[in-house]
C-alpha cells in the first residue's frame, strides 16, 4: 500500500518515504495538464500513548501511521487529494487538477483567483533532534513515571480517581513541489497529563493536569512528577470547598495558563489571515491600528524550542520564525500563508500547518504569548482591587472570531478582597469582546512563559503553547 | 466513490495479520480493518475556494492472553509481523482481568439507512453545483448574507472485523454532512450563524439548516439593551444550543465505569429519580441511519436499544464487555454485562465504552418553540453556545458565552441582546420543570454517535449574565 525505505531502523532518521524521481514526475505532469503550482505533502508518524487508571495500566497503544496530501493550483483554485495509498498518489494528478480547474470554472467574478507569495526554495533536511529520543522510551520506563503522578495525585481518601495518561509522537515530513521545493524535517512531542477526581460526600469535582512539549523524554524527566501529581491533588481538594462563583463585570487577575488561553482566543484567531480574507475577523482592516492597551505585545514564536507548538519548517515548505502580532497595543501582523500573504500583500511568516499528512495546511497559531510587564508578582497587581476574581488554570475557551467574541474557563478561581486572596470558587468562566478587552488590560507581570500545552481546533486539531506573564483585566464578564 | 473490491481487500488484509496472530500462537486476537473514501468542498467568503477528495484507512489489532490485553494499530499489513509483537508485549505488562474474554460471535440483523447508493453515485461536479446552489440560497434569502465559511462532504466507509472467537463481519456506510457560517456584516455591524446538517442518505435540494442560518444571523441584529445583572431565570435553549452541553456532560455520566467509579454526578443513584419524571432517555445503537448505529458495536456484539433513564428514573448503564469484565473482577459492581456499548473512533483506538445515538423523549406533550416562550413568561432564548467544551462533566456545571440570545418579556421576543453568560448546573436543571420541543433534531455528529434533542424550556436551574 506505501512506499517504505527498506532496512532503516525504527529510529532513523534517514528512512524516505516519497520515491522523489516518481513524485517529481508527477508534480511536472500536474504543470502539463494546465496546474500553476503542485505539491505532495506527506506526514509519517510513530506515536504511543498510554493510560494508567487507578495506577493500573488501562491501554498502551503504539502506532505507525502514514499519509499523504496532493494539492495542485490551476486557474487560480486548489483541487486536493489526500491517501493514506502514497504510491498511488502518481495517478491522481490529471483528476486533480481537473478538480481544481472545476472549481476555478465556478469562482465569481468578484472573486480573484488565488496566488501564492512568492517563498525561498530549498532542498535540504532539518531534524529537531531530541536529547532523548522518546521512540526509545520503553512502556515500562512510561508506566514507571506515570505511577509518580498516580501515587501522589492518589494521596488521600477522597480522591475517588486518578487517571494518567503518556503521549508521544515521533513526526516525519517531507515535502516535494512543483517549484522545486524538496523539504525534509522532523521533530517529536512529548506529554503526560492526568485528571484527579475527588468526593466528599457532596458533588464530584475533578482537575486536569498537563506537562509537556516539543522535545523526548528529556522534557518529562524534566518535570517533577511527584509535584504535579500532588499539586493537582490539593487543587481537587481545594474545588470541594469552592464556591459558586460571583457573576457580573468585574477586575479579573489571570494565571500565566488563563493568560494563554485569553490571547489565544481573543487575538490569535482573529489575527489568522485566512478568517480575515474570509470576512469572519473583527482585525479585518485594522493593520496599523491601535487595538490595545500600550503595554499590550503579542507574539507567535514556532522556533520555541520545548513549546508545544514548536515547529522548523511550516507545511508549506517555509522556515520558522517569531511573528510580531501587536506592539504596544498596535496591531502589526496577521498570521498567514501563501496564499493570505499574497492577498493582503504581506510577507509570508510560516503559519501554514496540517494537522496531519492527511490533510491540508490552513493558517494556524504555534507558541503564542503576550509579553511580560512592569509588575513584580501578584501581590502588586492584586492590591488595588477591593472586589474582584483570580482565576486558574485553564479548562479551554472559544472564540467567535467574526463578532469578536470570546470565552475561556478557569479550573480553579479565588475570590480577591480588598488586594487579598479570600474564598476559593469554582467553574469559572470569563467572556468579553477582544477589541475592547485588548483595551481593558491594564497590567502585568515581568515573567512571561510558556504554560502548559495545548490543543486547538479549527476543523483540524494541532498542538499549540500558549502562556505570557499574570495579566490583570480592568472588567471582564465573569459567570 | 468507493472500490468495489473494498471490503474484500480490508477481509484480505485482516486476515494476513490474523496469520500474524496465529503464528505467534496468540489465543485471543480481534482485527478491524476500515477504509474511507470521501469527497469534500470548503466555501469561504461566499465562494468555493477548495475541493478535496481522497481515501485513509487502517488496521487495528487487539489481542488478549490469560486476560491480558494489548493494542496495536498499522495502515500498511507488511508492518503485521512488528505490530502484532508490539500488542503482545503490551498485553504482557497489563493488569490481568479474570473473566474477560473477546465477544463470541453472536447473530444479528441489520440496521437499515446506512448507506445511500446515489452518494456513492455522486461525481464532484454534483457536489460543487449544490454547493454553488447553497451560496445562491444564501444570497436570494438576504441579499446582504454570505456564506463566509463552511463546507459539503460526502464519505463512503468500508469496515471489516475479524475475530479468533468466530466473528466475520462487514459493512460500508454513507454519509453526507453540511455546514455553514452565514454572515451578515453591514452598517458596521457584523451578526453570524453556524448551521449544520448531517444523514446517510444524500440530503437533496438545500437542507432546512441553510435558511435557519440566515434567519439566525437576522434575528441578533439590532442588539437591544438591557438593564440587568445576572440573574436566575427561565430559559428556552434551542435543540443546537443544548447539544453541545448534552454532549459534554450528560454522555460521558452514563458510562458504566464512570458511574462504578463514582466519577458521574450519576454515580450511586440507579434506580433513583434523577431527571424530571416525564423525562425518557434511550441510547439506540439500532436507529435507522443513525450515526451511532450498526448491527454490532466496535467489540463485534449486537447491538440493541437501551433505555437508560425511564420516567426521570435512572435504569441502567452502559458497558463494553472489557469494561463490565474488569469493573466486575475489581468489584466495584456485583454484576454488569456488555451492553453492545463499544465505541470506537477509528482503527486507531481500541474499543470503549460510548453512547451511539442517544434521543431525550417526553411523555408529556410537547411544545412548539412559540408556547414555550409563551408559557416562559419572562427570560430568554438561547441558540447557541461557546465553550461547552469547557463544561465539567464530574458535576455539571458549566458556564458558556452565547451571542445568539433573545430576550422575551410577557411572552414576546423583545429583541436580541449582543452576548451573555450562561450558567448552571446542567444535571440540576434537567432534574424539574423541563418541557420538551415538538420535534427533535441530531445534533453532533462525530464518529461515535448523534444526539436527538429537542429545544429544551428549562424553567429552573438556569442564570443568564448580560454582557
Amino acid at each position: 500500500m506505501v512506499i517504505q525505505s527498506e532496512g532503516a531502523s525504527p529510529t532513523s532518521y534517514s528512512t524516505r518515504y516519497l520515491d522523489r524521481t516518481k513524485m517529481n514526475n508527477a508534480l511536472s505532469s500536474a504543470l502539463s495538464f494546465g496546474a500553476s503550482y503542485a505539491e505532495i505533502r506527506l506526514m509519517a508518524e510513530t506515536t504511543s500513548s498510554v493510560r494508567l487508571k487507578d495506577g493500573q495500566l488501562e491501554h498502551a497503544i503504539p502506532g505507525q501511521e502514514i499519509g499523504a496530501t496532493l494539492r495542485i493550483l490551476a486557474d487560480g483554485a486548489w483541487g486536493v487529494h489526500s491517501t493514506t495509498d502514497v504510491s498511488n498518489i502518481p495517478n491522481e494528478i490529471e483528476s486533480t487538477v481537473r478538480l481544481a480547474k472545476a472549481v476555478a470554472a465556478r469562482r465569481p467574478s468578484s472573486s480573484n483567483p488565488i496566488q501564492l507569495a512568492e517563498i525561498p526554495i530549498h532542498q535540504d533536511e532539518i531534524h529537531w533532534k531530541s536529547k532523548k529520543d522518546v521512540r526509545n522510551t520503553d512502556l515500562d520506563t512510561k508506566l514507571s513515571m506515570l505511577d509518580n503522578i498516580h501515587q501522589s495525585a492518589n494521596d488521600d481518601q477522597r480522591i475517588i480517581s486518578v487517571s494518567c495518561g503518556w503521549s508521544d509522537e515521533h513526526l516525519h515530513t517531507e515535502l516535494l513541489t512543483s517549484e522545486g521545493m524538496d523539504r525534509t524535517w522532523s521533530f517529536q512531542r512529548s506529554m503526560v497529563n492526568g485528571m484527579v477526581t475527588a468526593r466528599d460526600g457532596g458533588d464530584p469535582v475533578s482537575y486536569r493536569m498537563r506537562h509537556g512539549g516539543e522535545g523526548g523524554l528529556e522534557l518529562i524527566e524534566s518535570c517533577d512528577l511527584e509535584t504535579l501529581g500532588g499539586d493537582a491533588r490539593i487543587a481537587a481538594l481545594r474545588l470541594l470547598k469552592a464556591e459558586r462563583s460571583p457573576s457580573g463585570k468585574l477586575p479579573l487577575i489571570a494565571d500565566r495558563d488563563l493568560t494563554g488561553v485569553y490571547i489565544h482566543e481573543a487575538l490569535g484567531h482573529p489575527c489568522e489571515a485566512d478568517l480575515v480574507a474570509a470576512g469572519d475577523s473583527c482585525l479585518d482592516g485594522k493593520l496599523g491600528q491601535k487595538i490595545g492597551n500600550d503595554i499590550v505585545t503579542v507574539v507567535d514564536d514556532p522556533t520555541l524550542r520545548g513549546g508545544y507548538g514548536a515547529y522548523p519548517i511550516d507545511d508549506e515548505g517555509l522556515d520558522t520564525r517569531e511573528k510580531t502580532l501587536i506592539k504596544n497595543g498596535v496591531l502589526t501582523d496577521y498570521l498567514n500563508h501563501r496564499e493570505t500573504a499574497h492577498h493582503f500583500g504581506l510577507e509570508p511568516n510560516a503559519g501554514a500547518r496540517a494537522q496531519d499528512g492527511l490533510h491540508h495546511p490552513l493558517v494556524r497559531m504555534s507558541n503564542t504569548m503576550i509579553m511580560g510587564g512592569n509588575f513584580n508578582g501578584i501581590d502588586e497587581l492584586m492590591e488595588d482591587i477591593e472586589y474582584g476574581v483570580y482565576a486558574c488554570g485553564s479548562r479551554g475557551g472559544q472564540v467567535d472570531t467574526g463578532r469578536g467574541s470570546f470565552q475561556f474557563a478557569a479550573q480553579e478561581a479565588y475570590l480577591i478582597e480588598n488586594g487579598e486572596i479570600t474564598t476559593p470558587l469554582r467553574d469559572v468562566s470569563v467572556s468579553g469582546l477582544t477589541l475592547q478587552i485588548l483595551n481593558d488590560v491594564d497590567g502585568l507581570t515581568k515573567d512571561a512563559k510558556l504554560a502548559s500545552p495545548g490543543f486547538c481546533g479549527k476543523g483540524q486539531t494541532v498542538p499549540v503553547g500558549d502562556g505570557g506573564p499574570i495579566m490583570r483585566i480592568r472588567e471582564a464578564l465573569v459567570g | 466513490m468507493i472500490p468495489e473490491d473494498a471490503i474484500e481487500r480490508l477481509l484480505d488484509g485482516c486476515k494476513e495479520i490474523s496469520k500474524e496472530c496465529e503464528l505467534q500462537h496468540i489465543s485471543e486476537w480481534e482485527i478491524v480493518g476500515s477504509q474511507g473514501y470521501g469527497r469534500s468542498l470548503d466555501i469561504e467568503a461566499g465562494r468555493i475556494s477548495l475541493a478535496s477528495g481522497g481515501g485513509e484507512g487502517g488496521f487495528g489489532v487487539r489481542i488478549l492472553e490469560n486476560g491480558r490485553y494489548g493494542y496495536a494499530h498499522l495502515v500498511d499489513v507488511s508492518g503485521a509481523t512488528h505490530a502484532v509483537s508490539q500488542a503482545l508485549s503490551i498485553a504482557k505488562a497489563s493488569p490481568s482481568i479474570p473473566g474477560f474474554s473477546l465477544p463470541s460471535s453472536q447473530k444479528t440483523s441489520p440496521v437499515d439507512g446506512m448507506l445511500d447508493d446515489a452518494i456513492l453515485k455522486l461525481s464532484p461536479d454534483d457536489l460543487l453545483t449544490q454547493g454553488d446552489d447553497i451560496i445562491s440560497e444564501v444570497a436570494s434569502l438576504d441579499e446582504r448574507a454570505v456564506v463566509i465559511g463552511g463546507g459539503i462532504g460526502i464519505g463512503a466507509e468500508a469496515s471489516v472485523m475479524l475475530s479468533s472467537q468466530g466473528i466475520e463481519a462487514s459493512g460500508i456506510s454513507t454519509s453526507h454532512g453540511l455546514g455553514v457560517q452565514v454572515s451578515i456584516d453591514v452598517d458596521d455591524q457584523m451578526t453570524s450563524s453556524w448551521e449544520s446538517s448531517s444523514s446517510r442518505k444524500l440530503m437533496k435540494g438545500i437542507p432546512g439548516c441553510v435558511s435557519t442560518a440566515v434567519e439566525w444571523a437576522q434575528k441578533t441584529r439590532n442588539p437591544i439593551e438591557i438593564q440587568s445583572d445576572a440573574v436566575d431565570t427561565p430559559v428556552v435553549m434551542t435543540s443546537q444550543g443544548i447539544s453541545s452541553l448534552f454532549s459534554n456532560i450528560i454522555r460521558p455520566s452514563i458510562l458504566g465505569e464512570r458511574m462504578v467509579r463514582g466519577e458521574s454526578y450519576w454515580s450511586g443513584k440507579l434506580n433513583e429519580v434523577v431527571l424530571d419524571n416525564h423525562l425518557t432517555m434511550m441510547d439506540d445503537r439500532r436507529m435507522e441511519g443513525g450515526f451511532g448505529s450498526g448491527s454490532r458495536d466496535g467489540e463485534g456484539v449486537p447491538t440493541s436499544c437501551q433505555t437508560i433513564i425511564e420516567n426521570g428514573t435512572l435504569r441502567k448503564m452502559l458497558w463494553s464487555s472489557r469494561d463490565a469484565a474488569k469493573n466486575v473482577s475489581e468489584g466495584r459492581i456485583d454484576s454488569a454485562t456488555s451492553t453492545g456499548s463499544a465505541s470506537r473512533g477509528s482503527h486507531m483506538s481500541p474499543p470503549v465504552t460510548g453512547c451511539g445515538d442517544v434521543h431525550l423523549l417526553t411523555s408529556k406533550a410537547p411544545m412548539s418553540l412559540d408556547e414555550m416562550i409563551e408559557t416562559m413568561g419572562t427570560g430568554f432564548v438561547v441558540h447557541s453556545v461557546m465553550g461547552a467544551h469547557t463544561a465539567n462533566p464530574t458535576s455539571g456545571d458549566f458556564s458558556v458565552t452565547s451571542s445568539t440570545v433573545l430576550r422575551i418579556e410577557d411572552g414576546e421576543i423583545l429583541g436580541p441582546i449582543k452576548q451573555a453568560g450562561v450558567s448552571g448546573n446542567l444535571f440540576k436543571a434537567l432534574s424539574k420543570d423541563v418541557s420538551l420541543g415538538t420535534s427533535s433534531t441530531r445534533n453532533g455528529v462525530s464518529s461515535t454517535g448523534t444526539n436527538h434533542l429537542s429545544d429544551i424550556l428549562f424553567s429552573q436551574g438556569m442564570r443568564i449574565n448580560p454582557a
